[in-house]
């Protein structure tokens, strides 16, 4: 969605080995993020700096690519790092999955790759994104 | 924490099935890519942040997801709309005839103030064209809304398509609130997150 992003986001793409380094990098005083989330596949921006509050919890996410044929669409991995906001407003772009068990997937919302992140319909406030599954720049 | 919008638009999608609404909102990127897993349970919504005149507005999008094919298209969808893309196919003749239908069905759920704009999709290649641009010009003329071709496999006016609609909007909104200075709440929601700093608030919040 170029002119869109054109308009609010700048998309820069990361030097090689550059973004993503340690997590104390990553945080400001306060657990803020310090850098833009944005797609790891199309560098689509998904939240801007400062707004998402550092947490550690144990959220399981399906995979996001298939990685081989054996692999069932619900097979995925425990992740433990995790921003979270309290309104799904403040991301800058994003995609909402349909609801399975109570819970809403969060994907980029220009290439659709995900799960990048977690909505438990139950817990209003809390929308979360992998660290692991976005770049930070 | 302090909002960090301005304006919340919500905005559909409607027109009959397999015109392409789901390219216009979710093939914004020619290369989108769907795990196994996402396919699967498919997509509800999307939030997109533009700017305009300085503000920054969130737009809420959501399509109807095959609901159309029940009949299933009534009050509780379109309510708190304020937007509405009414979609067809340049090569489906049925879902250009259909155009009417939605918007009888539009102006009997929908809030009467909704914006409305009519996208002709070419999902398909041009040589299967069968509604002309003037024929999808003169219906927007006949209902004086908005048209646009959109192309949402090349993302063609798509991205346009959104921005004008919400121009339109916004541009409905700003003369309501110039009309009247004490708006009562139509859907719509406005959140002025202008600081003021000689007060004691940095920010004030209002909802209309």
């Amino acid at each position: 969605m170029a002119a869109l992003d054109d308009i609010s986001t700048q998309r820069r793409d990361p030097p090689d080995g550059e973004e993503d380094k340690s997590l104390q990098d990553l945080l400001n005083a306060e657990g803020k993020n310090i850098k833009s989330l944005v797609c790891q596949r199309c560098q689509c921006k998904v939240l801007r700096p400062n707004l998402g509050q550092h947490v550690q919890k144990e959220l399981f996410l399906p995979h996001m690519k298939k990685k081989s044929e054996q692999q069932g669409a619900m097979d995925g991995e425990t992740l433990k790092e995790f921003w979270v906001v309290d309104d799904m407003y403040t991301f800058e772009n994003v995609g909402f999955t349909n609801t399975v068990n109570d819970i809403k997937y969060l994907i980029c919302a220009d290439c659709e790759v995900g799960p990048i992140g977690w909505h438990d319909l139950s817990k209003k406030k809390e929308f979360y994104i992998a660290l692991d599954r976005v770049h930070h720049i | 924490m302090a909002k960090t919008y301005d304006f919340l638009f919500k905005l559909l999608l409607i027109g009959d099935s397999g015109v392409g609404k789901t390219c216009v909102l979710f093939r914004f990127s020619e290369d989108a890519f769907n795990s196994t897993f996402i396919s699967t349970i498919g997509i509800d919504f999307k939030i997109r942040t533009i700017e305009l005149d300085g503000k920054k507005i969130k737009l809420q999008i959501w399509d109807t997801a095959g609901q159309e094919r029940f009949r299933t298209i009534t009050t509780a969808y379109y309510r708190g709309a304020m937007g509405i893309m009414l979609v067809y196919d340049i090569t489906n003749e049925k879902s250009f005839d259909n155009i009417k239908k939605w918007i009888r069905n539009i102006e009997e759920h929908a809030s009467a103030d909704v914006e409305k704009m009519i996208l002709g999709n070419k999902c398909d290649m041009e040589d299967r064209r069968t509604v002309t641009k003037e024929r999808g010009e003169q219906l927007a003329i006949e209902y004086g809304i908005k048209f646009m071709e959109t192309s949402a496999k090349a993302s063609v006016n798509v991205e346009e398509a959104f921005i004008t609609l919400a121009r339109d909007i916004k541009g409905k909104m700003d003369k309501k609130m110039e009309s009247s200075p004490n708006p009562r709440n139509q859907g719509v929601k406005v959140v002025d997150t202008q600081s003021k700093k000689s007060s004691g608030f940095s920010w004030k919040c209002n909802i209309l």
